[in-house]
């Protein structure tokens, strides 16, 4: 290069100021679109929700600091150059060692998988899980397939669990408080030490999380065995729908069980702020109820019609919903219960109906001047009893987003709902199979008032602190009491308390049993030896129980279960010896034998439900605090896994934010992003906005999950704000479950703005064609019979021919409630890495399936399509010609493959993907520690039948291909062919819903070719081919169902509904 | 400014350099050792166990001990106990019989040294070849076809290159040829993701 010549370009250079920091946000502006009737994000059609300056401070890595006086193509040249003087290393491999074992433990072969059954312990649905390990190490879950709960799915909860058996934040050994500081200390110390302190003490308590199986009976005998009372044994759970469920049910018919709800029977469900696909009673079990009971099938679909004031998974999956004011779910099921009773088809005995008409009385005031404190009309609410009346169906109604001080009345008045549509003994089962009440209703208040006068109290696996409202000042409660010992499977922030820490066991490695639903026995066992000095919490407090000289005559936990399963043993398998029967379930995973029990009749209700109904203010602002469907109350907060999971509606990670009406937002001129001060009486948080179509324009909705404070975990600290410090530590009288909605705000808007991580708008596909398709049911029923071709396609590519699979998946689009599972199933599974909250600010998330979700309709009244995509599979992939190097190939089974130590990381083929599925490791994940960077992850965790990538590799979804190839391998050996169904790749196993299927394309007879070719598939960007457009012509493996609404398809597509609301659209229920 | 421009240029070389040794050398998998690329390697194992005297002159066959072989992705190192089974009574005097004792009794698991290793980006699946029929139903392999004639060297040696030309060659081999328009039918599949994933 001649130098004036250079001299030039230099000059040139130095005007240009920008290399490679994008020069603007990640997220395009949202004037520059054309996405037909979806939008991403409020911003879309509101932008004035859009802040002024993208470069929020959250944003620091993004887009400051990046400027370089060189452009990018002579940064190139330049780099090039130095790039060969870089590139002349060699390194040799050190020898390595194989360790073999010394005693190989029978049954037992290196590198093949050993499958234990064992029941999830996360929360107390009691879902079956079959755990993979190898070489004696947990690498993933799954559910049982024939497991009556689950049926073989898990959520995300679940999936994730097993991050927390590696934690490495887990306690290494006892740690007991001298003075102010903690030391370690060896168990034989601990025992000591705490029988020293509880000699002679009358007043120790257990204080747990909820149970179903033997193990509260356990903690009373043991109360009982150490002098204390069985009182003293106090149950938490923040899901307090169980409570509020069995309360109202013992109330109206003399039994605490929780109704089962037979989805086969059932055509037409009503939820009342109903969270069955977030947390719910069983959300595996719902889930997959949903899916096979409601959704479309051969021209039929059920309807699913919610009222709701909050924007849930359950509202966005409902194929109508209806959105009330804050607080006035029992208003709602009130005057529902009022149009029903007088319907001419409404059910019920005469009795019964007597009662009814007792409470209806008890409320005229409210029935006559309710309707304009709901926010929905008569008129809307009639259509919906017509149709309840006219179906079989039922009414569903309460969750987290509900637990306001009438969660029981709601109950009682959804009980009075349910009997007048005849759901009792027909969709709604209680005589058989139904669901336990983990808890006992009201132990919390119980324990407000004994904690002055208790000696000490074991906190076993339960976070009190966290998980209870502020204001109830439970820390000082704890204080006060001398002895308070801590038992956990990981350190909680109720450990600050505590006097001793003590490591228990992960559930991975206890022993225990679930009794979820009447008649099931789960079995819980160990699967991995301790990772850690833990003790199985039971045994403890045996071995305390044995230092005070108080013995119970067990040997440890297993003894006293064996005991208890021996009367199981008696009654469901009498001819069976113990130890084939206790062998047999541990095989198993669980045992059933239902019997029937008579349900009494219906009593009088009327004096529990005394008292005006909730109306809201007209003017003021409510503040709900749902659970996290990912984080639950926070029990999953510390897991890498599910932080990075995005929130179904917001597509957040890593966060908490305060979700709201986006026109509520442009008429207080608050913006996306823009922090605010949220003030009750009781605290006062500050926390960023999400503007939520669908939210009622009076509420505010902030997730629990996050907001941990404590220093030891560094994964949840500091990431979100705890929302329970705006509550006044109100409990709901009958249930006693702590009020955590409808509580009225004041709003200030802060100057601070703060970049949520929010996923949706990254990888951004919605402008580039019809994403979503969609049908009426009317529509849906002419095309059902007709047979679709999506493969043939005019162009000059050579068909493939010759295999004999061609992979493909089929996703429903009408089944996926964005709950997130197959995210995480897929990161553990594929062993993709967690990269943290700056890193995705930054586009840099790795998950090889995400979750898109498209609002259309409406702000205020949006319907919600969750589209799970992954890498398509095309067959003409427009990623594999433009790689350098080949990394990138097509495989004759149609599986577009990586090669990872090929890749160089040129990136061409992630700028070449339309579907944008391709993901690029901007760094080696520093797999051999945890705890410095949030994405950091242990290594025992991960599944060793899949490369573990490095910086500057790109990476996507592989089909599985390992679990491909080894159940080809087990079909070739054997002598025979895979048949449909064998393999099942992650995010299919996993998915409650069953909105994936996956199988091979050559067989005609298979469930996804059937799929494929049924008048629903689409191909992404696959254009419209029964008209002649083929679109891009990638020619996906990977097809869409497309979406079927019961409205006609420009209704539902109508961005502005009409004015006399959506009362008219519910005539097609 | 000249000089500004010229530094500027050597600061980015420079950097360059420095970046690309950053980002393709030590910490992750390199993998270019010259054990893996030519075979041959034959390193020392910590006890002088003879492949000779048990696969040659007592004739046990590989998968006696080597039993993983038939059943997972690797062939598997016999556990200890596996020797025992045989030493506990035979040449117990024996000083290299004594060393395996030692062990055995000390539960301590032998450190062997890893001869044929591959990659972490391969896998390689020892049950499928094992289990290999041809159209005969005869067994496709001997063991000694990949790790060569182990049954004649004392310890083991890494025989075969284990290079993916190596490996393509066999694949690749036609087993029918293309005939009426029909692909020929190849040992086993040559796509990236057979070994790669």
């Amino acid at each position: 290069m001649a130098t004036e010549h250079a001299d030039d370009e230099l000059a040139k250079l130095e005007r240009l100021s920008e290399v490679y920091a994008p020069s603007g946000d990640f997220e395009r502006e949202s004037s520059a679109r054309d996405t037909g009737p979806y939008y991403a994000a409020a911003e879309e059609v509101l932008p004035e929700l859009e802040p002024e300056d993208p470069r929020v401070s959250g944003a620091k890595a993004s887009a400051e600091g990046k400027a370089f006086p060189v452009d990018r193509r002579d940064f190139m040249r330049l780099f090039s150059m130095g790039a060969v003087v870089g590139a002349t290393a060699c390194v040799r491999r050190p020898p390595e060692t194989v360790l073999p074992y010394v005693t190989q433990p029978i049954d037992m072969v290196p590198g093949v998988a050993t499958y234990y059954a064992s029941t999830c312990g996360l929360c107390s649905a009691g879902c079956g899980i079959m755990v993979k390990t190898r070489e004696g190490r947990p690498v993933k879950l799954e559910g049982i397939a024939d497991h009556p709960i689950n049926q073989g799915g898990l959520c995300g909860l679940g999936q994730a669990s097993i991050q927390g058996l590696y934690h490495p934040e887990r306690l290494k050994s006892p740690l007991l408080k001298q003075e102010w500081t903690y030391t370690p200390v060896s168990w034989e110390r601990v025992y000591k030490v705490m029988a020293e302190r509880l000699k002679n003490k009358k007043r120790v308590a257990i204080f747990t999380g909820g149970a179903t199986g033997h193990r509260h009976g356990f903690f009373r005998d043991v109360l009982r065995a150490m002098g204390s009372s069985e009182e003293l044994l106090y149950t938490w759970e923040p899901n307090g729908l169980h409570q509020a469920m069995a309360k109202a049910h013992h109330v109206a018919f003399g039994e605490a069980r929780i109704p089962r709800i037979e989805f086969q029977e059932v055509q037409y469900v009503l939820g009342i702020a109903s969270d069955i696909h977030e947390q719910g009673i069983s959300p595996v079990y719902h889930a997959k109820g949903m899916s096979q009971g409601l959704s479309y099938q051969n021209g039929k679909m059920g309807t699913f019609v919610q009222l709701e004031s909050n924007m849930t998974l359950s509202g966005a999956a409902a194929h109508e919903r209806l959105v009330i004011a804050p607080g006035s779910e029992a208003l709602a099921a009130l005057l529902l219960v009022e149009i029903l009773y007088d319907h001419p088809l409404a059910k019920g005995s005469n009795e019964e109906r007597r009662l009814i008409k007792e409470v209806l009385h008890e409320h005229r005031k409210e029935i006559a001047g309710g309707w304009d404190a709901l926010g929905i009309s008569q008129k809307q609410l009639s259509a919906v009893a017509d149709a309840l009346v006219a179906k079989p169906s039922l009414v569903l109604a309460g969750g987290s987003s509900a637990f306001t001080a009438e969660a029981t009345k709601l109950q009682l008045l959804t009980v009075c709902a349910n009997i007048l549509v005849g759901a009792y003994g027909k969709t709604l089962i209680l005589h058989q199979g139904w669901h336990t009440n983990p808890v006992v209703s009201g132990d919390v208040q119980r324990f407000i008032a004994d904690a002055a006068s208790l000696d000490a109290v074991i906190i076993i696996d339960s976070d009190p602190l966290f998980t209870l409202p502020a204001a109830l000042h439970i820390k000082e409660l704890f204080q006060k009491i001398p002895l308070v010992v801590s038992l956990q499977a990981f350190p909680v922030s109720s450990d600050e308390v505590a006097h001793l820490l003590l490591p228990a066991h992960h559930y991975l490695e206890s022993w225990g049993d679930e009794q979820a639903v009447a008649g099931l026995w789960s079995m819980r066992q160990p699967v991995v030896r301790p990772t850690t000095e833990s003790r199985q919490s039971e045994d403890v407090l045996l071995w305390v129980l044995a230092h005070l000289g108080k013995n119970l005559p067990y040997a440890d936990y297993l003894a006293y279960l064996k005991e208890r399963w021996q009367d199981l043993n008696r009654v469901m398998a009498p001819l069976v010896g113990f130890d084939t029967f206790f062998q047999a379930v541990q095989r198993k995973g669980f045992i059933t034998q239902f019997s029937s029990q008579v349900v009494g009749e219906l009593r009088p209700l009327a004096t529990h439900l005394r008292g005006e109904l909730f109306a809201p203010k007209k003017d003021a602002l409510y503040v709900v605090s749902p659970l996290d469907h990912r984080l639950h109350d926070g029990r999953g907060a510390h897991l890498p896994v599910l932080q990075e999971c995005p929130d179904g509606l917001t597509t957040a990670t890593w966060d908490s934010w305060a979700a709201m009406n986006p026109h509520t937002m442009t008429r207080l001129a608050l913006k996306r992003n823009q922090v605010v001060q949220i003030k009750t009486p009781a605290g006062e948080i500050s926390l960023v906005l999400y503007p939520m179509p669908g939210v009622h324009p009076q509420l505010l909705v902030v997730p629990r999950g996050n907001g941990s404070q404590d220093k030891r975990n560094t994964i949840a600290r500091g990431v979100g704000v705890n929302p329970l410090a705006l509550y006044a530590g109100e409990f709901e009288p009958e249930s006693g479950q702590p009020i955590t909605a409808a509580t009225e705000i004041s709003l200030t808007g802060t100057s601070t703005m703060y970049r949520l991580a929010t996923l949706q708008k990254h990888n951004d596909i919605n402008s580039r064609g019809e994403i979503i398709k969609n049908y009426s049911l009317a529509e849906m029923q002419t095309r059902e019979h007709m047979t679709k071709d999506l493969d043939t396609v005019p162009d000059l590519f050579p068909t493939l021919a010759g295999a004999e699979h061609r992979w493909g998946m089929s996703i429903d689009l009408n089944k996926c409630n964005g709950c997130g599972a197959c995210i995480v199933a897929c990161s553990l599974e594929n062993n993709v890495p967690q990269v943290g909250r700056e890193q995705i600010i930054l586009g840099r998330e790795m998950q090889w399936i995400r979750l898109d979700r498209y609002f259309a309709a409406d702000v205020d009244h949006p319907r919600v399509t969750f589209q799970p995509l992954l890498c398509q599979h095309c067959n003409h992939a427009p990623c594999e010609p433009v790689c350098p190097v080949f990394a990138t190939t097509h495989d004759p089974e149609g599986i577009n493959a990586m090669t990872y130590n090929r890749c160089v990381g040129t990136r061409y083929c992630a700028n070449a993907c339309p579907y944008k599925v391709r993901r690029f490791n901007w760094w080696t994940h520093a797999w051999g520690k945890m705890g410095e960077r949030p994405q950091d992850r242990n290594p025992r965790a991960l599944n060793p039948d899949v490369t573990v990538r490095t910086r500057g590799v790109m990476e996507k979804c592989n089909f599985c291909v390992g679990r491909l190839r080894e159940a080809k391998h087990t079909a070739k050996i054997a002598g025979r062919k895979l048949h449909d169904g064998e393999v099942q790749v992650a995010c299919q196993q996993t998915c409650p819903s069953e909105a994936i299927v996956f199988g091979n394309l050559n067989d005609k007879f298979s469930r996804v070719t059937k799929q494929r070719s049924n008048g629903r598939a689409y191909l992404l960007l696959g254009g419209d081919p029964e008209h002649g457009h083929y679109g891009l012509k990638t020619l996906p493996n990977v097809n869409y169902l497309a979406q079927v609404s019961h409205q006609a398809r420009d209704e539902a597509n109508h961005h502005q509904p009409a004015a006399s609301g959506h009362g008219e659209q519910s005539e097609h229920a | 400014m000249r000089s500004f421009r010229l530094s500027l240029i050597l600061l980015v070389m420079y950097a360059s350099s420095a970046h690309s040794w950053w980002m393709w050398t030590p910490g992750d998998h390199v993998d270019n050792s010259t054990q893996s690329m030519m075979g041959g390697y034959h390193p020392d194992q910590p006890i002088l166990f003879s492949h000779a005297k048990h696969a040659g002159e007592r004739g046990i066959p590989c998968q006696f001990c080597h039993s993983a072989a038939r059943r997972s992705i690797t062939a598997g190192i016999p556990p200890t106990s596996t020797c025992m089974g045989c030493h506990k009574l035979i040449k117990s005097e024996s000083p290299l019989i004594k060393e395996l004792t030692n062990f055995f009794a000390e539960n301590k698991p032998i450190p062997w040294v890893k001869v044929n290793a591959l990659p972490d980006y391969v896998r390689f699946s020892h049950r499928i070849h094992v289990n290999a029929k041809n159209a005969q139903g005869e067994a496709m392999f001997a063991c000694q076809d990949c790790h060569g004639p182990v049954e004649k060297s004392v310890t083991a040696e890494q025989w075969a290159p284990l290079q993916m030309g190596w490996c393509v060659e066999c694949h690749n081999k036609e087993r029918e040829p293309a005939r009426d328009g029909k692909p020929a039918v190849r040992n086993a599949p040559v796509t990236c993701n057979t070994c790669h994933f």
